[in-house]
Order: C-alpha cells, then sequence, then structure tokens
C-alpha cells in the first residue's frame, strides 16, 4: 500500500493538466449532451460540469457497459476472448459512487477474476471530487456511510475555493498528479477547514443507522415481514432500480452471429433480478416467479446477503433507485458501518481467460429416449476435465449460446468425459443435430461437487441413492464412482423413478448393476407403466420404506426434478434421517458459472460456486431453496 | 443449408412494416443470403403457392380474410405476425369499442354499407395459430432480421419480456415522468431500444404488453401523476385494445 499523500493544485491547474492528459488519456466527465447531464467522454475540457445533479446512471457503465462483446469466434471455431482496456480518466467522480466502484472491484476480482472489468479497472485513472454537502433529498449516503471512501479513487479532490486539494491514494494517482498538475504550496488548515464542513453538513442531514451493523440479522429475522408484501404490490418489475444502481452487476450472456453465418459475438448485457425471467429455468419453473420474493431478493443483496460478503452496506445511499422508482419503492429503512481495513485487490487480469472456452470433439453420441442424447466428447488440446463427481461445465455452440451440463462420468476418464443433454431449447435443441466428429466447445469444470471429505464421510456407511428422472445422470458420475469399489461402504442403495419405463436411461449400466448383488441394490419404479414392465408402479417416494437402513448409519444423495426433493426429504425425515445426512444437487438457472452474473443465486448463496451439492442442512432454512 | 422459402402477405394495416423492411437494403440483400423470398408484393410480382415461413402483416377484419388466413397456416410451417397490427391488433382495434355501423359511417359517411369490415379488428392468432411474432409499429428493422435470423437457425425468437423502462434507463434518459408527461414504458415490452423517449417522446406502447404486467400499479401511477382514468385507458387502448381486454376477463 502507498502511503496518502496530500497535494493542492489552482483549479485552472487541474484543468490544465486535464486539457494535456487528454493526448494520453480518453477522459470521461460530468458533462451536456442532449439536454441531460451525464457522465460521458469529452473532447474539450471546458465542456466539464461543474455543479453536480446525481446523474441517471453512475459511472460503473465504463467499466462494466450497458452491454459488450466478451468474444468473438469464427463457425470454423477460432475463439477470441475480448477485452479492450483503453487508458481513461474518470473524472469527478462522487464518493457515493467511488465506494460503489470499490464494491465492484471486490466483486469482480474474487476467486476467478471477471478479465473486462478488470483489464478496463487496471487502465484508469480515477479522479474524485468530494462532496461538501448532501446532493438532494433522495441522496442517503450518509445513512450507510459511503460519503468517505479510503479507496476506489486514485486522486480525490476537494474544493477549497480557487484551489483544489488533493488527496493522492495510489502510486498511479502519485504519478499522475506529477506528470499533469502544477502543485501549489499544500494548505493543510484549508483541507481541514473542507473537512470540518462536510462533517457538519452531512451530520445535519443525520447520522448512520444505529443498526448499521446488525443489519443482516435484521434482515433474516424480518423475511416474512408485511413490508414485503405491500412494496410488491405496487413494485412494476420494471427493472429500473437495478439499471441505475452503481452497485448491481448482475448479467445476460447473448451470442449473437452475424447474418454471413460465418462469425459471431458472445456479449454479455446488463440484467436485472427484478425482472420475471431472470430465474426462470428450463420447464418454465421460475425460482423467483413471485413479485415479493424478486424484491426481497434485491433489497437483501444490499444489506444482507452481499453486505456480509463485503462487510459494508452494499447500497451506497446514493438514491438513484429512489429518484427512479415510479411505484416509490426505496431501500431506506436501514442502517450499516464501513468495514474497518477494506482488502487491498490486485486488479491483474489471471492468464487464462474466464470466458474462453475450450474445443471438444464429440466421440459417440447415443439416442437415450426421445428427447434425451448422451454425447461423449474429447479435449482437443489433449487435457483432462479433472473433476469431482456433481460438478458441471458450460458447454457451449457458438452462435447459439451456452448451456451448464452436469459431468455423467466418473473422475479419471482420461481426456473424456461424458454427458446426457435434453432438448429444451436453443442450445440444447441444436445439439441434436451434432454428428460424432463435430466440435463442440467447454468451459470447466465449475462448482463444488462431492468432494473429497464428503467422499470419506461416505466410507462405511449405507449410501442411499435417490435420483428422479434426469437427476440419474449427475449422479452418476458418483454412484459408478463408489460402485468400483462397492466393499468401502456398508451398503448401495441405488433408487431410481422415471415417468415410463422407455424414460430410463443407461438400461444396460442398470441391468449390470441389478446383477452385482452383494452389498450392492437397485429399485426402480416409473409413474406409469408400459408393457413387461415387472417393477414397481408408482412414486419414487414409495421406494424409501422398501429399503432396510439404519438412520445413525446412512447418507441419502438425492437429485431430480424440482418437485421432488421436497416429498423425499419429508419421507426421509420421517425415517429419521436427519438433514445433515443428505447431499442435494440442485439445478439453477446459470450464465457465467463463476459466481459473477446472479443468475444461479439463492439467498445469500451462488449455487455455481457454493453448489450445485449441497449438504441439505447447510441450506435447508433458506426460503428459496426448493 | 436448404434456404427456407419466405413469403409477405398483407391484411388490414397501412404497409409501413412492409417498407420499413425494404429500406433496410443492406442487410435485405444479406438476408437473402439465408433465405429466400417467394412474394412479396411491395417489391416484386411473382406469387408462389409454396414458402416455409410467411410473415404476415396487419389484422384480420373481414371474414373474408380467414380463407386465406388459414390457407396460408395449411401452407407454411412457420407463421410471423409482423408489426402491431398482426401483433395485438394495433391502432385498427381502437375501433373496437364502437359498434360496426357506427365505425361504417364514419368511414364512408355517404354509402356506408361500401367499407367491408367485421365488428372488431383483431390478431391474426384470433384467425389461425402464430408461431412468432415481430411487435412494433412499424417494426424495428434489427429486430426483424433478428427475429428472422434466429428462426432459420432454430432458436427461439429471442424478443425480450422486459419492459422499456430497461432500455430507456441504459439509455440515461431522463424520465418523462420527472418532465410531468406520463409513459407506458413500464408495462410495454422493450425491444425498439426506448427509442420514442430516446427522441423526446413518450412510450405510447406499440410494442403490446409484457408477461404479466402490473397493470394496476400503472394505473394508480398515472393517476398520481394527474391522469384522470378516462385518460389513462384512452392511453392504454391507442394500441393495446385487444390485449387489455384479454387482461379484464
Ligand atoms: C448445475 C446444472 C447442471 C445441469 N445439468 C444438465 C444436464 O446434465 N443435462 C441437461 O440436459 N441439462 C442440464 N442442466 C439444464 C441445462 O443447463 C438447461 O436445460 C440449458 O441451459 C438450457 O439451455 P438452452 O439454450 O437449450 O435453452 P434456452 O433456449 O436458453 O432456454 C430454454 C428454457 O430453459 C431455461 N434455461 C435457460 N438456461 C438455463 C439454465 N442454465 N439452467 C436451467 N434452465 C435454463 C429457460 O428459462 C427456458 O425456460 C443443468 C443445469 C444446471 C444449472
Ligand atoms: S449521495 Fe452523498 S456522496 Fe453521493 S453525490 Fe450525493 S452527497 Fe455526494
Ligand atoms: S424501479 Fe420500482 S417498480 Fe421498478 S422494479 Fe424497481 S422497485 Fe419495482
Ligand atoms: S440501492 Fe439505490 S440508493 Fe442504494 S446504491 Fe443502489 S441505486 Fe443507490
Ligand atoms: S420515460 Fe417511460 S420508459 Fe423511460 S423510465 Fe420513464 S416510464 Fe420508463
Ligand atoms: S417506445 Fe413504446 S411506442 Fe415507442 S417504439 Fe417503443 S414500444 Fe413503441
Ligand atoms: S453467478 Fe452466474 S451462474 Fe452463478
Amino acid at each position: 500500500m502507498t502511503t496518502v499523500l496530500n497535494k493542492q493544485s489552482t483549479k485552472d491547474g487541474v484543468f490544465d493538466g486535464l486539457g494535456r492528459a487528454l493526448g494520453e488519456y480518453k477522459i470521461a466527465a460530468l458533462t451536456k449532451k442532449d439536454g441531460k447531464v451525464l457522465f460521458d467522454y469529452v473532447t474539450d475540457v471546458r465542456k466539464i460540469e461543474q455543479d453536480y445533479t446525481p446523474t441517471v446512471l453512475s459511472p460503473k457503465k465504463f467499466f462494466f457497459p450497458q452491454e459488450e462483446v466478451i468474444l468473438e469466434y469464427t463457425f470454423d471455431g477460432k475463439v477470441t476472448a475480448k477485452t479492450n482496456p483503453e487508458k481513461i480518466v474518470l473524472f469527478g467522480v462522487r464518493p457515493c459512487d467511488i465506494t460503489g466502484i470499490k464494491i465492484l472491484d471486490e466483486a469482480f476480482s474474487e476467486s476467478h477474476g471477471d478479465p473486462n472489468y478488470l483489464s478496463k479497472r487496471e487502465n484508469s485513472v480515477i479522479i474524485g471530487i468530494d462532496c461538501k454537502s448532501v446532493c438532494d433529498e433522495d441522496a442517503f449516503c450518509y445513512r450507510v456511510n459511503s460519503q468517505n471512501p479510503e479507496s476506489g479513487f486514485d486522486i480525490m479532490l476537494h474544493d477549497i475555493g480557487n484551489n483544489y486539494s488533493m488527496t493522492i491514494m495510489t502510486d498511479k494517482g502519485r504519478d499522475f498528479a506529477e506528470n499533469y498538475f502544477d502543485s501549489s504550496l499544500f494548505d493543510y488548515a484549508a483541507l481541514a477547514k473542507f473537512n470540518i464542513e462536510k462533517k457538519e453538513a452531512f451530520a445535519k442531514a443525520g447520522g448512520p443507522w444505529e443498526d448499521l451493523d446488525n443489519l443482516p440479522e435484521i434482515f433474516e429475522e424480518n423475511s416474512n415481514h408485511k413490508i414485503w408484501e405491500t412494496e410488491a404490490e405496487r413494485c412494476l418489475s420494471c427493472g429500473s432500480c437495478i439499471m441505475v444502481c452503481p452497485t448491481c452487476y448482475c448479467f445476460d450472456v447473448i451470442d449473437e452471429l452475424a447474418l454471413s453465418m460465418k462469425v459471431g459475438d458472445r456479449l454479455r448485457r446488463w440484467d436485472a433480478c427484478m425482472l420475471r425471467s431472470f430465474a426462470e429455468v428450463a420447464g418454465g419453473e421460475n425460482f423467483r416467479e413471485e413479485v415479493e420474493n424478486r424484491v426481497k431478493h434485491r433489497i437483501n443483496r444490499k444489506f444482507n446477503f452481499l453486505m456480509k460478503k463485503h462487510g459494508q452496506s452494499v447500497c451506497v445511499g446514493c438514491g438513484r433507485c429512489v429518484r427512479a422508482c415510479l411505484a416509490d419503492i426505496s431501500p431506506v429503512t436501514i442502517v450499516e458501518e464501513l468495514i474497518k481495513t477494506s482488502k487491498t485487490l490486485k486488479l491483474e487480469v489471471k492468464n487464462n481467460n474466464l470466458y474462453l472456452p475450450e474445443k471438444v470433439t464429440i466421440t459417440r453420441i447415443e439416442q437415450f429416449t426421445e428427447n434425451e442424447k448422451f454425447f461423449e466428447v474429447e479435449f482437443d488440446n489433449g487435457r483432462s476435465l479433472g473433476h469431482e463427481p456433481g460438478q458441471f461445465v458450460q458447454l457451449s455452440i457458438l452462435g447459439i449460446g451456452e448451456a451448464a451440463i452436469s459431468i455423467s462420468s466418473p473422475p479419471s476418464y482420461g481426456n473424456r468425459f461424458e454427458m446426457v443433454i435434453r432438448a429444451v431449447g436453443d442450445v440444447t435443441n441444436k445439439l441434436k443435430t451434432f454428428k460424432t466428429g463435430e466440435n463442440l466447445f467447454i468451459r470447466g469444470p465449475f462448482g463444488h461437487g462431492f468432494d473429497e471429505k464428503i467422499q470419506k464421510e461416505m466410507e462405511g456407511k449405507h449410501i442411499l441413492y435417490i435420483a428422479g428422472g434426469i437427476g440419474y445422470v449427475p449422479l452418476r458420475s458418483l454412484i459408478n464412482l463408489t460402485l468400483k469399489h462397492p466393499e468401502k461402504y456398508e451398503k448401495l442403495s441405488i433408487l431410481y423413478g422415471c415417468k415410463t419405463p422407455s424414460a430410463r436411461m443407461f438400461t444396460d449400466e442398470l441391468e449390470y448393476i441389478a446383477e452385482m448383488r452383494n452389498n450392492v441394490e437397485i429399485l426402480e419404479t416409473v409413474d406409469i407403466s408400459e408393457d413387461k414392465w415387472l417393477q414397481h408402479c408408482g412414486l419414487i417416494t414409495e421406494l424409501i420404506p422398501m429399503v432396510d437402513f439404519n438412520p445413525d448409519n446412512t447418507i441419502a444423495i438425492i437429485c431430480g426434478p424440482p418437485v421432488m426433493y421436497k416429498y423425499v426429504i419429508q419421507t426421509l425425515k420421517k425415517q429419521r434421517l436427519t438433514t445433515n445426512n443428505m447431499f442435494v444437487s440442485l439445478e439453477r438457472r446459470m450464465k457465467c458459472g463463476v459466481g459473477k452474473c446472479g443468475h444461479c443465486q439463492i439467498d445469500d448463496i451462488y449455487v455455481c460456486q457454493e453448489g450445485p451439492v449441497f449438504r441439505f442442512s447447510d441450506i435447508e432454512n433458506k426460503e428459496e431453496a426448493l | 443449408m436448404n434456404k427456407p422459402k419466405v413469403a409477405f402477405f398483407d391484411f388490414t394495416s397501412c404497409e409501413g412494416c412492409q417498407l420499413s423492411i425494404l429500406n433496410l437494403e443492406t442487410e435485405l440483400l444479406q438476408l437473402l443470403d439465408i433465405i429466400d423470398i417467394v412474394e412479396f408484393r411491395e417489391a416484386m410480382s411473382e406469387k408462389s403457392s409454396t414458402y416455409d415461413i410467411a410473415i404476415i402483416e396487419g389484422s384480420f377484419s373481414r371474414d373474408k380474410d380467414l380463407k386465406r388466413l388459414k390457407k396460408i397456416r395449411e401452407t407454411a410451417s412457420v407463421v410471423i405476425a409482423m408489426g402491431a397490427c398482426a401483433h395485438i391488433g394495433g391502432i385498427n382495434s381502437l375501433r373496437n369499442n364502437q359498434t360496426r355501423e357506427g365505425v361504417q359511417k364514419i368511414v364512408y359517411p355517404d354509402n356506408p354499407a361500401l367499407y367491408e369490415t367485421n365488428k372488431k379488428a383483431l390478431p391474426v392468432s384470433a384467425a389461425i395459430k402464430v408461431d412468432a411474432f415481430i411487435p412494433g409499429c412499424p417494426v424495428d428493422v434489427g429486430e426483424f432480421v433478428k427475429v428472422v435470423k434466429n428462426l432459420v437457425l432454430g432458436k427461439a425468437p429471442g424478443l425480450p419480456t422486459y419492459p422499456v423502462c430497461v432500455e430507456c434507463k441504459m439509455n440515461e434518459n431522463t424520465c418523462v415522468y420527472e418532465l410531468g408527461k406520463t409513459c407506458l414504458g413500464p408495462v410495454v415490452r422493450a425491444g425498439c431500444n426506448a427509442i420514442c423517449i430516446s427522441n423526446g417522446g413518450v412510450c405510447i406502447g406499440c410494442r403490446g404488453l409484457i408477461p404479466n404486467p402490473n397493470i394496476n400499479s400503472q394505473k394508480d401511477i398515472m393517476e398520481k401523476y394527474g391522469l384522470d382514468m378516462n385518460l389513462i385507458m384512452d392511453s392504454m387502448n391507442l394500441f393495446m385494445t385487444e390485449e387489455n381486454k384479454a387482461k379484464e376477463v
């Protein structure tokens, strides 16, 4: 960390300096365009507006634009990751928005770094202008303590009359100030006076909320409060609040093919958890169908889920959503306090681009059922997938899009792996036309599966696999792994239920398993029987009492269609199995697969990162889990 | 790839959508790399009896059109309703709250019977099954190309289900409610890039309602901003007479 430097320059000196910087940098600042005041690029520093009125959009758009291309590809399979970092100076950003940028810096650099955001950030110099009084009646930065950021900028200017007092926070800021700003004699007294006046003006508006620190707990306790319903009633699900928010960062990923059909782009566009389609998954099921749940989710992200992660209110009180919401829905109810030390973040782009897929060749296809096909693929670059059972990949067809697909083969399968895919939409329908020898693209493996710790825990226990329909596919990876050494377990019971006998998958394998005997058993059921079906007919829950198990030494592993979980878990509980001995694999809508886009979120959990495999006791209290 | 054959048909409409498409020029030429246009009255004279994709402009307002529509449905494997008239009835359906005789009188005061029309102007989907639609009055040509391209690729048409406000905000417009005007943006399907607001107007709903619009809240808001109920209904009915009826039942 650099030590904070204080300097001073005349205002003219600052603007002259910016004018000179125009040769090396693009300059974005507050300016007038078509009658609106907004942040935009200027080619003449005299066009920079000095009086601040809160803008419709925050300056996050320079690092995370409304829409941007992340990949370019040709149809013969050449894929290039796109980042287009330009050197920019972002001038005149206000404290609340700087706090917003700090939050986005953290969000986009944790675990997998986002190359597009970070490369733009790395190439930017952020020069803030401090607020001396509260900008308007909708702003509430002082409630969430966002008006005095200590990071998220390089230089902060404080208006002390004819001069700007400068707080220089980073090496980048120091170099910029040395190169472009003349410095006059630094006047400590003037800065002190500014700070006192600012403090007084903000204190007059009100201090931070008393319970700022406890907001996450307060939110947990009040998840059924009446206010959610009454606010939701008026909500238009119009998404405006999300579009304008400096700290919202959900996005959608879209494939766009040029009319030539030979080249295309994959782009990302702002998305919004307030929109109805945001959490819709295949089959039309929507995990956040009710407006109430969407309002709850949005506000919880600010003061609960993400607040816990960032250690500060993720709402920075800029007031934009308050101004934007026609239905007068406002987050102004809550309190928080800034976390002590902000983590120093490395704004470096990792070497391998997170969004760059790798090419695989299809080595085997089998038609399983009318809508389900089996695929075996092989990495062209010879690498092996190296997954744990329960993980998934992002499979893509250039020009169509990406889909999350579970890995069905057990680990250590050389440079090949297997998937079963049900045709439900764009990508999965297109896949039907693919033949052996053709190429697909893969990213991953992603998510948290049955890791070594869980696998160790399973040893010596009676394992109860409960698979409904296509749920057999992701479980198969673990099932086949354990079947290699059944002696490691007390018993392996596989319960498999399908709609009809012809919907069963991996029928050869099922027969093979049925013949294994000893401590391996398989029980099957179908909802609707067809000719020659000799096994059980009925719901999968009816199979559970047919297995003789000791609830104190049993682990149940469950995967199936959304409706199945509730009933299976109820039945298991009746047999006295505790929820810490149940594991579930959950399917959610996913886009990025790496904890960025927000599509898969259940309350404060990103399914794509912490799941899809969960110990049920860890999530049973999450409202949105099942 | 075998290029699918595309035919255009027009019913009760101003033909503005077809004109917009003819203005496409370069894109239209490129589009011809992936489709064959076999019937397009505005641009060519050949008539074809076979086609794969039928693009229908205009609303269904005369009984005698039913036969022609059914024929199109039988011939084409994909039927696309293009433009507000075909998609939601459009401006034509403004008259649906009046009697047929009244409407005929307005058109030909001296000889009302000359104006041959049904009681109502309805969306094409009131007559035949429609597989996809391209909203707007007139259609956005970029979206036209996108929908046709997606359908040829075997993808879903890819229309947004979110409202105009999303795009309006992305364009950083000042909300017209702050300027003392009212706007249907919160309940109308995006995809036009909020073109009317971005150019100094307001959204009058030519692209039809989003799925699950919160009509009650929209009315409350317009009321709060000073419109009385009649004006609110008028503004909502301009394009969406038929859609609003569907909401009432
Ligand atoms: C962890 C995980 C593992 C999965 N494993 C498999 C698998 O092994 N085999 C398999 O066939 N499918 C699997 N899925 C579901 C699969 O990802 C979706 O069916 C697929 O993304 C749909 O893409 P599409 O382009 O064909 O459909 P689209 O045209 O994009 O959409 C069609 C329908 O699918 C919904 N949808 C879109 N994206 C997703 C998504 N990521 N997840 C769920 N629904 C979505 C849409 O809301 C719409 O209703 C898995 C999903 C997850 C999250
Ligand atoms: S919300 Fe606070 S920090 Fe942001 S511009 Fe207004 S006064 Fe300044
Ligand atoms: S801006 Fe208001 S009405 Fe629109 S989605 Fe947000 S909370 Fe709902
Ligand atoms: S939630 Fe509203 S007030 Fe808070 S940061 Fe986002 S836009 Fe600003
Ligand atoms: S002007 Fe209309 S579309 Fe734009 S934000 Fe306001 S209500 Fe929505
Ligand atoms: S803004 Fe509204 S009226 Fe204008 S084109 Fe879009 S949907 Fe139609
Ligand atoms: S955060 Fe993008 S899929 Fe989970």
